[in-house]
């Protein structure tokens, strides 16, 4: 049991607080032997970015965000060649200050991107360290989850949070294991999939069609998504996989549509589509 | 338990205050700052409940769900990383002259923004200062020096970031005054007042309990310009963050009415409308004209609770110019397809809709802003404004003027009012002689000027019948200017212009003090280091967050940096060498005047002085009978006949007669309000034949990741790529947004450095390409620091409102249009530019900061 930190992305609205305050916390502030201060500008143990998704007028905005998982099978532990980095009782992965001596061995065996930094200063590798240095005076949250106005960070004991971890995304590692064979501590919810939209209208009659029965087909046989039109003629499927799609629109009167369309690379705005009255 | 050891040991301090920059003394943004052998620590949130282990905060119950506040404050990124201000490399270290302006001799007013500075003493600026006063007042008489004083700072209350020195003016013989025009409200102000009435800003008041009743009530939530996740940030928080999400939980649909998918859109819609900047006012039209030819509309109430419905009627129809306000007809002014325009009708005309705006959007700051501002109110007339669930209410600025009716949220008990007691600029201390803020360059190149109104935000409707002129027959013209609020460049109308204004040789002096070498103290003559919040004494109020209601004494974190002092010290020392120092202090040193705000605070009767300093806070309890007060303009809707409008009838004016009488030829704000997409005051439309070499409208939103000017030097938000985009010269340039369908035509790619342009000049920003906004328009955020190239031509900053338009709202109407003008846009020459100005591109900027103070200092 130890410490554990759960990012709601669905809750996350970019203020990006949780990247000052560890700003805040770190540069100019020598927490040894916790961490040596980070550098001005640079480095974000933990990082947001803002992922635009669609286009116009059918956008959203997802902010993902970065930051050291603290694993417990922690690849940087083994790989770094001074035994630097260490694992402390509460879970929490620290890379020791005065021992590490510049070998970015843990950079390389990250598995995930922008969690370890280098500085070239002070020759040494530096991350997120859950604020130990504050956990260790009794604070019971880390300066990003203590700024986070909106209740997407929970920071806690593990053995607290457990119904908040079991809703937590499955990922995988870009080898293609599942991230959980590292046993990480940061856990994720609503990280974004994909979506699906489009406004239907009738040309002839200058009029947005409500009512129009949509049925989002996976080409690879998942399941199928039926939603209806709305009031605005619009449909806009979110959470749908990555993945080829057939898209059919169908509207007694008017003759069906058929499209086909593919979410493997980004989400899909199918734009304004005119129906044609007629039969089927 | 958090960490919250004994405040102020030895070394160590831990202070509770606001963080908030109003500036006025409504505060929010409640923080700890915790400081260690003078430098401060950290900056977090402040826990409502480690003092006080039982508040109880109301609770708002809705559709079987709760919203509460949360129990610490929702600061906002800058208040976070407010260190970077504190410790900016652009810091004012110490009194500095322009090298080139010599008081007993050639004063090169023509050299201003160009000059470089010397180090002077204290001594030596105050006797500057001193005889400069004397001079100017034996020459031409005290009202030839203008004090701008206004606007937004950070919010502190005995040492007030503007216009602590009016005081010291009136009692050396008085001023002329830079009035603040309503600058982020001139549509609601402007036209919206002659709508409905709501005095005195013109957007819906009373808004009690508005919030409650959209969440029991309303179907929809039309966002109409209106931000919800960065207006109200300085001011308020971010709690209006968690009112979206809240909606959203409550099934409440989310519709965003604006050219960008702005940082609320973004996250909360559940549909965005991009529609062209500026004109909403036809997408009303067309609203009003599917809701007439349908019968969407409540008739009885327009019959009941309006005037004018008619004439009203007439025009939409076309039966007043031939011109039918059909959904075609908008479709093609608007950018909106016409069978969206029909559907978004419909919807509107069969569900309970209420409008959140919130000093953003079409309301405010466009040309003839007046006209869809009126119109948005009409519309909801239209569908029972008052009536359940159909109100306006404003996603910011909760509670302001001290006023409990202005917050649509529960309410505190009371709300601590230590307005009086703080020493800067208030609403009612106008001097005789007075100049709009918008209108300051028109006063020193262009005088005499007359223009309608006092245009300050606590004036009734009344006075924009009155024509105001400068200078007074018995009055100087101005030939000094005071400036602590510097930053005129960067958020006001035409502001080239403006640095003409200010290079004019009228002007003899100009004294600006300020923590930060930034706009436009680069124009001053002389230039005084002040503090910032950090580094003195004060106490605070936090009354807008929507949360909580608290006091706090507010002890220094640190000491002053360098040789800055405070306002009123500055204002103290001046004061003292004229020998009036006990009538402009009234006899009370700081501490004295902290205490004083204690007792005007009314919490001397819950806390003593004492146990509020050792606690560091106290919570003003809730209303605990909130929940009995009528919502919004509900007694109007209710009852219009004994619970009148403010208008001239009482009741809503479709036509106003008003305006008829006392403009019968104004056609710029005619009595019904119009599709006005150019005229006499402003040719700013795609209509216009300017379009053709100046293709692209742009919008100039308040800006993310500043508040107006402020915030524009944090590292830590400068390295945001939505905050700045780093150029191939490693200059951090201020982002535009373009969409990909723009972008490519014009041949310009993610991150290059583009030149904006018109008439009035260039401004050079970097590239964001996205599909965040639509095309035909650009995007770049007001306020960031102007940074010359060649002064009054070409910025590097990003200072878009140097290439504003110059005319106010309308002929009539006072305000300023500095959001949706035309200009072009390309790829900049970087290579030429660097040729012809070697010596810009050699200056050395801070990596993360930018602009150095020693950029600007001459070596000796």
């Amino acid at each position: 049991m130890g410490k554990v930190l759960i990012i709601d992305i669905s809750k996350c609205n970019g203020c990006h607080n949780c990247q000052i305050a560890c700003k805040d916390e770190h540069v100019g502030n020598d927490w040894s032997p916790v961490a040596k201060p980070q550098p001005m500008t640079g480095q974000f143990w933990t990082k947001v970015y803002d992922k635009v998704r669609g286009s116009v007028p059918k956008v959203k905005v997802s902010y993902l965000h970065s930051i050291c998982r603290h694993c417990d099978e922690a690849p940087c532990i083994k790989a770094c060649s001074n035994k630097a980095i260490y694992k402390r009782p509460d879970g929490i992965v620290i890379i020791d200050p005065e021992k590490c001596q510049g070998s970015k061995d843990c950079i390389r065996e990250c598995p995930f991107d922008d969690v370890i930094y280098f500085n070239e200063e002070l020759n040494i590798a530096q991350k997120c360290t859950f604020c130990a240095h504050l956990i260790d005076k009794g604070w019971d949250e880390t300066r990003c989850s203590d700024a986070c106005p909106t209740g997407a960070f929970t920071f806690g004991d593990e053995e607290k949070l457990q119904d908040l971890i079991a809703k937590a995304d499955q990922l995988t590692l870009k080898s293609g294991e599942p991230e959980s064979s590292l046993r990480p501590r940061v856990y994720f919810i609503g990280i974004p999939k994909r979506f699906i939209g489009a406004t239907i209208f009738d040309p002839e009659e200058d009029e947005v069609i409500i009512g129009a029965d949509v049925n989002i087909i996976s080409v690879s046989g998942g399941n199928t998504v039926s939603v209806k039109t709305d009031d605005f003629g619009d449909f806009w499927v979110d959470g749908l996989l990555p993945d080829k799609y057939e898209v059919e629109i169908k509207k007694s009167g008017y003759k069906t549509i058929k499209m086909q369309t593919d979410t493997n690379e980004a989400d899909i705005n199918l734009g304004d589509i005119p129906m044609q009255a007629g039969n089927g | 338990m958090n960490d919250k050891a004994p405040r102020n040991t030895n070394n160590e301090k831990k202070i509770i205050r606001g963080l908030g920059f109003m500036s006025t003394t409504a505060d929010s943004n409640s923080v700890q700052v915790e400081s260690e052998g003078g430098k401060i620590i950290r900056i977090r949130p402040l826990h409502y409940d480690w003092e006080y282990k039982d508040l109880k905060p109301w609770e708002m119950h809705a559709r079987e769900k709760t919203l509460t506040p949360a129990m610490k404050s929702l600061i906002p990124p800058f208040s976070l990383g407010y260190k970077n201000r504190v410790y900016s490399p652009n810091r004012i270290p110490y009194p500095m002259k322009r090298a080139d302006w010599n008081p007993e001799g050639e004063r090169n007013p023509q050299n201003r923004g160009k000059s470089r500075y010397l180090r002077i003493s204290w001594d030596e600026a105050v006797d500057i200062i001193v005889n400069e006063i004397r001079r100017i007042k034996d020459k031409y008489g005290m009202e030839a020096v203008l004090s701008q004083s206004d606007g937004h700072g950070e919010t502190k209350c005995v040492h007030a970031a503007h216009g602590v020195s009016r005081r010291l003016l009136s009692l050396l013989g008085g001023y002329t005054l830079q009035t603040r025009n309503t600058d982020s409200w001139e549509g609601w102000y402007w036209g919206a007042k002659h709508v409905w009435g709501c005095e005195t800003n013109g957007f819906m008041d009373p808004v009690t309990n508005v919030v409650w009743d959209v969440s029991k009530h309303s179907d929809a939530v039309f966002f109409w310009g209106c931000d919800p996740e960065t207006t109200p940030w300085a001011f308020d928080g971010q709690f209006a963050s968690r009112i979206c999400y809240w909606f959203t939980d409550l099934g409440i649909k989310s519709l965003y009415v604006c050219p960008d998918l702005n940082y609320g859109a973004a996250i909360h819609a559940d549909k965005w409308i991009p529609i062209l900047p500026n004109t909403d006012a036809a997408l009303y039209l067309s609203i009003a004209y599917v809701w007439i030819t349908e019968g969407l509309y409540d008739t009885e109430y327009v019959k009941t609770h309006s005037v004018g419905f008619e004439k009203f009627e007439e025009y939409v129809l076309g039966r007043e110019d031939g011109i039918p306000k059909t959904p075609k007809w908008a479709s093609g002014k608007t950018g909106i397809k016409s069978y969206t325009i029909k559907a978004l009708a419909r919807y509107w005309g069969r569900h309970k809709v209420s409008i959140a705006i919130g000093n953003g959007g079409p309301g405010i700051r466009g040309p003839y802003s007046t006209e869809p501002a009126r119109l948005q109110v009409l519309m909801l007339a239209m569908q029972g404004l008052g009536g359940l669930g159909v109100h306006q209410f404003r996603m910011i600025e909760w509670g302001i003027y001290n006023d409990r009716r202005k917050n649509p949220l529960p309410w505190p008990e009371y709300i601590p009012d230590i307005y009086h007691v703080q020493r800067g600029w208030k609403y009612t201390d106008t001097p005789r002689q007075f100049i709009p803020k918008n209108m300051i360059h028109d006063a020193i190149l262009r005088p005499p000027i007359t223009w309608y109104g006092t245009t300050l935000s606590r004036d009734s409707v009344d006075q924009q019948f009155i024509q105001y002129k400068y200078p007074l027959d018995d009055a100087p013209e101005i030939h000094m200017i005071w400036t602590d609020s510097p930053s005129w460049i960067t958020c006001w109308n035409d502001t080239n212009d403006y640095i003409d204004a200010y290079r004019d040789e009228k002007i003899e002096f100009i004294l600006a003090e300020h923590p930060w070498l930034e706009n436009d103290c680069q124009l001053a003559d002389l230039i005084l280091p002040s503090t910032t919040i950090m580094e003195c004494d004060d106490f605070g109020v936090e009354s807008v967050s929507g949360q909580f209601c608290t006091v706090f004494p507010e002890p220094r974190a640190i000491d002053p940096k360098g040789e800055a002092k405070s306002h009123f010290e500055i204002a103290c020392i001046i004061a003292e060498k004229f020998g009036i120092l006990e009538e402009f202090s009234e006899g009370k040193n700081t501490e004295e005047w902290i205490e004083t705000a204690y007792k005007a605070s009314g919490v001397s009767g819950r806390i003593s002085w004492e146990e509020l300093k050792e606690k560091g806070y106290f919570v003003i309890p809730n209303d605990e009978n909130w929940e009995e007060r009528e919502a919004g303009l509900h007694p109007f809707f209710r009852d219009p006949d004994n619970n009148p409008l403010s208008t001239p009838s009482g009741k809503i004016e479709f036509y106003s007669e008003r305006l008829a009488k006392h403009f019968p030829e104004d056609r710029e704000r005619p009595p019904v309000p119009k599709w006005i997409p150019e005229g006499e005051s402003h040719q700013e439309s795609l209509e216009s034949r300017r379009a053709k070499k100046y293709p692209f409208l742009v919008i100039t939103n308040h800006p993310r990741w500043r508040t107006h000017s402020q915030h524009d030097d944090m590292p830590w938000l400068r390295e945001i790529h939505t905050c700045k985009v780093k150029g191939p010269d490693g200059y951090q340039y201020e982002p535009v947004w373009i969409n990909p369908a723009e972008a490519k035509a014009k041949n310009i790619g993610d991150g290059d450095v583009v030149r904006i342009y018109n008439e009035k000049g260039s401004v050079l920003a970097g590239a964001w390409v996205t599909e965040r906004v639509r095309p035909g328009i650009i995007y770049i955020d007001h306020g960031a620091r102007w940074d010359p190239i060649v002064v009054g031509e070409l910025d590097r900053g990003g200072a878009i409102n140097t290439l504003t338009p110059h005319k106010t709202t309308s002929k009539n109407a006072s305000g300023m249009s500095t959001s949706g003008f035309l200009v072009n846009i390309e790829k900049a020459d970087m290579n030429e530019l660097r040729r012809k100005y070697p010596e810009v591109f050699a200056v050395r900027h801070d990596p993360g900061a930018g602009l150095r103070i020693d950029r600007i200092i001459e070596k000796e």
